[in-house]
């Protein structure tokens, strides 16, 4: 996969970063997830114009042909500011599904549309069971002549209530495709789910011979799934590392200021200790994240690997983060308006997006086994 | 009326006699509040509620081990009601410290369970250094003038008394000018702001007193001598936390048996060599806690307990956080959800959330974890830079 040279890396990153720390403060956050549609129709403008929707699309498609170097560092500015928006789902999972189908009719009339913000596209991959493998898919497809119909449910749809486009995993005789549907046709019935992180909006999508596009080959679909899902699970890894070094920021600067028995409470080693055990967690989950797209932008033969290991240590690392931040600070981070929550909230959901962490470790295993012989 | 007191009471006479009066008063599960109440109210009267109590409180001056025989016979018929000397933090409180007119008007309504309490420590700049308490209680003729502010607490809305500590003398060390109080709550001088919870509760609140008034009779112990007092109180908060926390709160049962076990199975992961070690894990931790408190009340004088409760707490701290964790492992994706439709998932989300009531609340886990090491194992103490100064000197956030 291709890269920008590193002074457009960089500039573009300096945009990102000024845009949230502008448009995504902790205020906004809290404002854009009590709304239905999660997301500031606003910033989402914003993203786009600067280029963040659109990162990954080609530009043929009018987008910036950026790769996952630059996503990882987007995603981290996002995950520290804990930005509300369909980023990641329709410009990383369905920019990314329909790019590794290479369908050149459906990406041209599709991908502008996505990279430009004014469609919102998601991938409903999984059903309840919300594994993220092909086992775990609970559409069916039937083809009706030349068209094709879909059956059964997908859960935990990212976006799934506010998107326009809905690429759709689908099981037919002797394997598995992808179906392009329109969510406001028959037979599609979208359902938003209530999410423990409020700044992420999930639905669940019940198809009853629900009109639907094949999109590039038939059966060549879970391969496809499968690009899709590393590009996400470096951009979640990205998310995480960022949000864990945010967390890790102000509880420190807490643990420096807040005074107790006379002294900050940084200098009791059991703070202090908790802290040092958080910088490895956290520069870890950078790491991790940052190699994990180094070896995917090269294409490097354990790019698999470091994309399995990037999951599991990031999403554990975040949830560390955020759950020993909360003890550190006491009852102040107890309270709802404090953003230590925020950060677990969404910690918790991105350690189950795409794939829990058993799920991972035993693929990363599996990798090495493979590789290694 | 029971036994006189004065006779001595062997084990056997005193099995036979609970047996005998459960066998006579007790008419088995009771259905209602009401019926909840008006059988505490029976135990009370017939003096089993706080059997190692002095008989002209409502006790039978039992020892530790016989009271325990009154317990295994309640728990034998399953009948609530008695071993308030044991867990009634409030009744505790005032019965070690109270002065006789307070204790007249309030340890049978406490063991009633009919008066709404509150714990007035924490505040903004003292949490875990409870000693750094700026509330102020200013003596003028009969009564105590109360100005400051309270933060964290829990129930103060429903509350009639709040157990208060505040500063009665600034010009001594902090732990020797401080006094506890029960301050009535509902007077114009005490306001009560709900705080909302991470869970999305609002159970603790902030609480400000602007010239409250406290009647002089409801100082327990001296005046200045508050830190000991508090220290009762603190053993018998912890000793409870140690035992248990709120549970699940979908209300939707995993069914009988070991909640975990059940969850698994009705999620299709029992059989998961993973998910069963980890079950393993925290069932363990749980029965290995119980064994403890067990074995470490077996030993114990009651209220001598202090430093031991800090084990039990910090073990249940662990016991939450873990059993969270273990929840959310078996649901995998669907933790992700929460509301009403989804009582699995909230209720892993709302434990996730919940154990910190058991971790920062009546003392983090760093706290306990100081306790023990200094008073169980007797190493020696973090130095304390603000100890032996008078308080008008001590530095804060
Ligand atoms: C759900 C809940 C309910 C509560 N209910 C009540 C109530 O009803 N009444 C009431 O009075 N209070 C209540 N509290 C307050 C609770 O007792 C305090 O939050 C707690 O004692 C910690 O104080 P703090 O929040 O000020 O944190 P701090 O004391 O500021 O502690 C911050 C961090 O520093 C650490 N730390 C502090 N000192 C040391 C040290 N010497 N060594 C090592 N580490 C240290 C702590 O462990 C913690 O991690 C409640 C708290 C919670 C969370």
């Amino acid at each position: 996969m291709v890269s920008l040279p590193i002074e457009e890396r960089l500039a573009f990153q300096g945009s990102m970063l000024r845009l949230l720390a502008e448009r995504s403060t902790e205020a906004d956050v809290r404002r854009v997830m009590e709304t239905d549609a999660g997301y500031d129709p606003d910033v989402w403008k914003a993203l786009a114009e600067i280029g963040a929707v659109g990162l990954l699309v080609d530009p043929e498609y009018g987008g910036a042909g950026a790769g996952p170097l630059e996503l990882e560092l987007v995603m981290e500015a996002v995950g520290a500011a804990l930005l509300c928006s369909p980023l990641l789902t329709s410009g990383v999972l369905a920019a990314g599904l329909l790019q590794a189908l290479g369908d050149a009719e459906a990406n041209a009339r599709l991908l502008p549309g996505i990279a430009d913000g004014s469609r919102i596209a998601t991938a409903a991959l999984t059903g309840s069971a919300g594994t993220w493998t092909p086992d775990g898919v609970a559409v069916r497809a039937r083809a009706d002549g030349e068209a094709w119909g879909l059956e059964g449910q997908a859960s935990f749809v990212t976006h799934g209530q506010i998107a326009d486009v809905l690429l759709v995993a689908a099981v037919e005789a002797d394997g598995i495709s992808v179906f392009e549907v329109d969510p406001t046709a028959g037979g599609v019935a979208v359902k938003p789910l209530p999410v423990f992180d409020h700044t992420l909006r999930l639905a669940q999508i019940s198809f009853e011979a629900a009109p639907a596009r094949l999109v590039g080959k038939q059966h060549a679909g879970w391969n496809a799934v499968e690009e899709a899902l590393g590009l996400a699970r470096v951009a979640l890894a990205g998310e995480q590392a960022g949000g864990g070094r945010r967390v890790l920021e102000f509880t420190v600067d807490y643990a420096k200021n807040r005074i107790q028995f006379g002294r900050s409470i940084g200098s009791y080693q059991a703070i202090k200790h908790m802290a040092a055990d958080l910088l490895v967690e956290s520069e870890s989950a950078t790491s991790a994240a940052r190699h994990a797209a180094a070896q995917l932008a090269a294409g490097a033969p354990d790019a698999k690997s470091a994309v399995e290991l990037a999951a599991f240590a990031c999403a554990d690392a975040f949830v560390k983060i955020c759950a020993d931040a909360i003890q550190m600070h006491g009852g102040i981070a107890f309270t709802w308006n404090h953003p230590a929550h925020l950060y677990l909230r969404r910690a918790r959901a991105d350690a189950q997006l795409f794939g829990a962490p058993a799920f991972h470790r035993e693929r990363y295993v599996a990798e090495l086994e493979a590789a290694h012989g | 009326m029971a036994n006189d007191a004065a006779l001595p009471v062997t084990d056997d006479s005193l099995r036979e006699e609970v047996r005998a009066w459960l066998a006579a008063n007790w008419t088995g599960p009771l259905q209602s509040e009401a019926e909840r109440k008006a059988w505490v109210a029976k135990v009370i009267e017939a003096r089993w509620a706080v059997p190692r109590w002095p008989t002209e409180w409502m006790g039978r001056g039992l020892s530790d081990a016989q009271a325990r025989v009154v317990e295994r016979e309640f728990a034998a018929v399953g009948a609530p009601g008695t071993g308030q000397d044991r867990t009634n933090l409030w009744a505790n409180t005032l019965l070690a410290g109270g002065t006789q007119a307070l204790k007249e008007k309030l340890i049978v309504p406490l063991l009633r369970g009919d008066v709404g309490m509150c714990l007035l420590y924490s505040e903004p700049g003292a949490g875990s250094d409870l000693a750094g308490v700026r509330t102020r209680a200013d003596r003028q003729g009969d009564h105590f003038v109360v100005n400051g502010q309270k933060v964290w607490t829990s129930y103060a809305a429903a509350a009639d008394y709040g157990m208060l500590i505040a500063r009665t003398d600034w010009d001594v060390p902090k732990h020797r000018g401080i006094s506890f109080f029960f301050l009535p709550m509902e007077q114009p001088g005490v306001e009560v702001h709900p705080l909302r919870q991470i869970t999305g509760e609002s159970q603790f609140n902030e609480v400000f007193f602007t010239d409250a008034v406290c009647p002089a009779e409801n100082l327990l112990g001296e005046l200045g001598q508050g830190w000991g007092v508090l220290q009762t109180a603190l053993a018998y908060e912890r000793s409870a936390m140690g035992e248990g926390a709120r549970g699940p709160r979908s209300g939707v049962s995993e069914g009988p048996g070991e909640p975990l076990i059940a969850l698994a199975r009705e999620a299709g992961v029992l059989s998961d060599p993973l998910i069963r070690q980890e079950i393993a894990r925290v069932i363990a931790l749980k029965k290995l806690n119980a064994l403890n408190t067990a074995r470490a009340k077996a030993d114990l004088k009651q209220g001598t307990a202090s430093a031991l409760m800090s084990l039990g707490k910090l073990a249940m701290s662990r016991i939450l956080h873990e059993e969270a964790r273990v929840r959310t492992l078996i649901l995998g994706a669907g933790s992700v959800l929460e509301g009403p439709d989804h009582p699995r998932a909230e209720d892993a989300n709302f434990l996730t959330l919940n154990a910190y009531f058991t971790s920062i609340g009546g003392g983090t886990d760093q706290i306990q974890r100081n306790i023990i090491g200094e008073r169980v194992l007797g190493l020696p103490k973090e130095p304390e830079v603000d100890r032996d100064i008078p308080f008008r000197e001590v530095r804060t956030s």
